[in-house]
């Protein structure tokens, strides 16, 4: 992307007024993504991002600027704006890279943006046409397939220089099912860091009918009761319990500062003890996998939690400064606009020691989350909330009727030791997750699970 | 490159290629922003950004295409790029460039410049310190932040309009962590252009110091105020059921309704893009037509919906000029300007004697998650204070609050007084007043 004589020159200017470490980011990045609504594929998102972030380190304070301009003179007007906060021209340093070729351990087959237009289209028309084709009660489907290949550079004052593609697909469908002047949605998005080869694991089509049957379900559900009950969360996207109750608490952006519940609690018993918990940015071709993270360091499996005792957090260049630990591969940013921070990639409950049929026949009265949607949490005081998709009221043993509109409130250190059952079908879903440093695509995951109380709102 | 170059390059390459019909949206931004941990400034960033996207007609079909990257051989592709992407569209939506309108009203906007980056480091540590005297129980965690931006926008097509303008905005932070006998718990405020900086310290910590302690909240019905800048919250959240393109597709519950009353006697919904002494202020869409303030719910009767030129023709109205565009990157989408909620006849502590007993809700979470556009569903993590006699007795968490958007619309008893802005996004504002209501289900313990 950009020459390293340059590069080298660049950092040298950013180090120039008593910086101790400094670091270049560079990005191109290809979004090109087809929509289609009421059958018809009704707008094309086709834009290149391309821009650059210089970032001069000071011990635990930093210093950041960007700019879309890469002629040499623009990235050294860049870096001698972030070197100026810093103080005064002291003298010039000389940084040397060298190239180190990164492995990629996320091959692509078929590029999304050099296959042929019509073989996209097809793909996203199958998902949203099986999808309207469900039920004559399937009143509108919108669907998306993503295509994102984003490009990076790293160079810093230590000698780093590498560069990495990033290539991930995802299709997004969305039903609107409508009765009687009411209208209720479901939707399936499916997302790998693949190609179009993602659909040799997807049938589009099954993609689609998964939208449609979640909105009829909750077309013919009542409101969910409110109240504390026994909840079982299912696989894939229920992981977002663990994401948002805990995982956020884990970053160094929040334990660096002090602003986290689990600060200090390294090696201490914070769940029960069948709760193991894994980030692991290295499982192949998986959404929130990549080869190296965003200040050039490889990606790793980081175990967080190991039988209920706390591992280790997730750490950044900073983090790693503030918390003197070791950086674990976790710094990630949507773009060049934004300064990295820890970040998490795939999250998720390991396997436990419950059968999942035992799970279910265990609860006398209580909630079964099928599918999870969003959530968000405040890391300082760990309070949690999410919404349940699709929802069904467990009674003596048996799942029952669906309910709709429920969603789930608690604590993060509460709910891990809430946790009595873990059960044995692991599985992951797709997310893109906002924090300070823009939205990036992670996967959340656990198997069946079960949490012995919990407040469930609705009404 | 810069932009005459990059215009000239593209309609080169417009005129070549035979369009007649073509449009190029330029933005140009820089930014500044600092933050404070304990005593010092822990982070500044600055950034100088532009991009260019370019659209254009071919067979009665728009295609766009966008790009930060300045080169020749990119600006060559993006009309290529824009030119196949029309291609693949199927929507038979009828499609503009817009001529211009007849009169552009002039906006006045508060005097702001960009300030010098000694300033905003003077400022945030000054509110970090004041943040800190405040109380003892002020602890580390603690942070402001003040930052500064200016993004100028310019179009040109090939009708000949020629438009362009800028938006300048700063605006602080102020994030407090309190500890008490081992709870700890934070709060922020902040303030849209720099004046009232000087309040800020002290409503954080007092934020923050009123949730300490907080209790659950038993399950039932309750009277319930909405701190309006919760209740703005909410109106963003739900604020595409307002947009005509919605309501065509059928995903929005308003299609049809214009004329029919869908809110409370006291509900009428302002959409201002010339509010005055705002900073989002605009005199022209992201077409190109020029802007105009106009009520969307008036005494409780909808009175139209938002529409940019093609949705309006498809619905056979006139455009409400609400084809909003903030920056290169987005294509024309339906969005509000500022979006608000007029304000009623009492303060908001005459409010608060009139509920009498009941729950103040000053804050609700996850509503990106919790709240269904679709459907007018919520259901949200809650927090704020129970009220008795018209008093805030003492703080309440952990509990959710559940209802319809639309039916809460029409439950609306009063509004307080005073309408409170949120932060503009771009060109957007939301404002509410608090705004109480009767019989909400609430889920606690």
């Amino acid at each position: 992307m950009i020459d390293q004589k340059i590069l080298e020159e660049v950092l040298g200017v950013a180090m120039s007024t008593g910086g101790d470490f400094a670091e270049i980011y560079a990005e191109n990045t290809r979004n090109n993504s087809l929509f289609l609504v009421d059958g018809k594929i009704d707008k094309i998102v086709d834009n290149t991002y391309s821009g650059v972030g210089v970032r001069v380190f000071l011990g635990e304070r930093t210093v950041y600027a960007t700019t879309t301009d890469l002629t040499r003179e623009g990235l050294l007007a860049c870096a001698k704006s972030a070197a100026e906060i810093l103080g005064e021209l002291k003298t010039n340093i000389s940084v040397s890279l060298t190239k180190t070729r990164v492995p990629d351990i996320h091959p692509v087959r078929i590029h999304p943006m050099s296959a042929d237009m019509r073989i996209r289209t097809d793909i996203l028309k199958c998902a949203c046409f099986a999808a309207k084709e469900h039920s004559e009660k399937i009143s509108q489907v919108q669907g998306t397939l993503l295509g994102v290949d984003h490009g990076i550079l790293v160079a810093n004052s230590e000698g780093l220089f590498k560069e990495d593609r990033h290539v991930r697909t995802r299709l997004i469908v969305n039903s609107v099912a409508s009765a009687g002047g009411e209208n209720q949605s479901g939707s399936c998005t499916p997302g790998r860091g693949m190609g179009l080869e993602m659909f040799d694991l997807f049938d589009p089509r099954e993609v689609g009918i998964h939208a449609s049957r979640q909105a009829l379900v909750n077309l013919s559900a009542g409101y969910c009761p409110a109240g504390q009950m026994t909840v079982a969360i299912e696989n894939g996207f229920g992981g977002v319990i663990f994401h948002e109750a805990c995982g956020h608490s884990l970053e160094a952006t929040q334990v660096g500062v002090g602003m986290s519940e689990m600060c200090g609690k390294l090696g201490q018993l914070i769940a029960n003890p069948k709760v193991t918990a894994i980030d692991d940015g290295t499982i192949a071709g998986a959404w929130g996998s990549v080869n190296i993270d965003d200040e050039g360091n490889p990606t790793q499996r980081n175990v967080l939690i190991e039988n209920g005792v706390l591992k280790n957090y997730m750490i950044d260049r900073l983090g790693s400064r503030r918390l003197h630990m070791p950086m674990t591969g976790n710094s990630r940013r949507q773009g060049y606009e934004y300064e990295p921070t820890s970040r998490m990639t795939n999250t998720f409950i390991d396997n436990g020691p419950d059968k999942n049929e035992d799970i279910i026949a265990s609860i006398e009265y209580g909630l079964y989350a099928k599918e999870m949607g969003g959530g968000s949490v405040n890391p300082l005081t760990g309070a949690f909330n999410f919404a349940v998709r699709e929802g069904y009221i467990v009674r003596n043993g048996k799942i029952c009727e669906p309910v709709r509109g429920a969603s789930l409130i608690g604590t993060g250190s509460q709910i891990l030791r809430d946790i009595d059952m873990v059960g044995q079908n692991l599985d992951c879903g797709q997310g893109m997750c906002g924090s300070s440093s823009g939205n990036v695509p992670t996967d959340v995951g656990q198997p069946l699970i079960r949490v012995g109380k919990i407040t469930v709102g609705g009404r | 490159m810069d932009f005459s170059i990059v215009k000239q390059t593209l309609i080169n390459e417009a005129q070549r290629r035979g369009l007649d019909e073509y449009e190029i949206f330029f933005t140009q931004s820089e930014q500044l922003s600092t933050e404070t941990l304990k005593d010092e400034i822990c982070s500044f960033s600055s950034g100088v950004g532009s991009g260019v996207s370019f659209r254009c007609i071919v067979d009665g079909r728009m295609g766009n295409a966008a790009t930060e990257l300045f080169t020749e051989e990119e600006l060559v592709s993006l009309v290529k790029r824009a030119m196949d992407n029309a291609s693949v569209i199927e929507n038979d939506d009828p499609v503009f460039i817009f001529e211009g309108s007849d009169k552009y009203e002039t906006v006045e906007k508060p005097n702001f410049d960009m300030p010098s980056t000694a300033k905003i480091r003077e400022l945030a540590l000054d509110i970090q310190a004041k943040t800190y005297a405040q109380s003892d129980a002020v602890t580390d965690g603690t942070q402001s932040n003040v930052f500064a931006m200016s993004t100028r926008r310019e179009l040109i097509n090939s009708k000949g309009l020629e438009l362009s303008d800028t938006v300048k905005l700063g605006g602080a932070f102020a994030q407090a962590v309190v500890k008490q006998s081992d709870e700890a718990q934070e709060a922020y405020d902040f303030v849209i252009g720099y004046d009232g900086v000087d309040t800020l310290p002290k409503k954080a910590v007092d934020k923050a110091l009123s949730k300490i302690g907080a209790t659950d909240v038993k399950s039932g019905k309750y009277n319930i105020i909405i701190d309006g800048a919760q209740m703005r919250s909410l109106l963003a959240t739900y604020s595409s059921a307002f947009s005509g393109k919605q309501a065509l597709l059928g995903l929005s519950l308003l299609a049809g309704k214009v004329g029919e009353k869908i809110a409370a006697d006291c509900v009428t919904l302002v959409d201002d893009p010339r509010l005055d002494g705002s900073f989002a202020q605009t005199s022209f869409d992201g077409e190109g037509v020029a802007t105009y303030k106009k009520n969307v719910i008036e005494n409780g009767v909808l009175k139209t919906l938002l529409y940019d030129l093609s949705t309006a023709a498809k619905a056979g109205v006139k455009t409400t000029a609400n084809g909003q565009r903030s920056s290169y990157a987005n294509q024309v989408g339906i969005a509000p300007f500022a979006f608000y909620i007029e304000g009623g006849e009492v303060s908001e502590e005459e409010l608060l004697a009139k509920m009498g007993d009941g729950i103040y809700l000053a804050e609700l979470k996850g509503l990106h998650a919790g709240a269904n556009a679709v459907t007018g569903d919520f259901s949200l993590e809650s927090a704020g204070y129970l009220v008795e006699n018209g008093k805030k007795i003492k703080a309440i968490k952990g509990f959710t609050v559940a209802g319809n958007f639309f039916e809460l619309l029409s439950s609306i008893k009063q509004l307080s007084d005073n309408v409170k802005f949120g932060m503009p996004s771009g060109l957007t504002t939301f404002g509410s007043p608090d705004v109480l209501l009767e019989n909400v289900s609430v889920a606690g313990v």
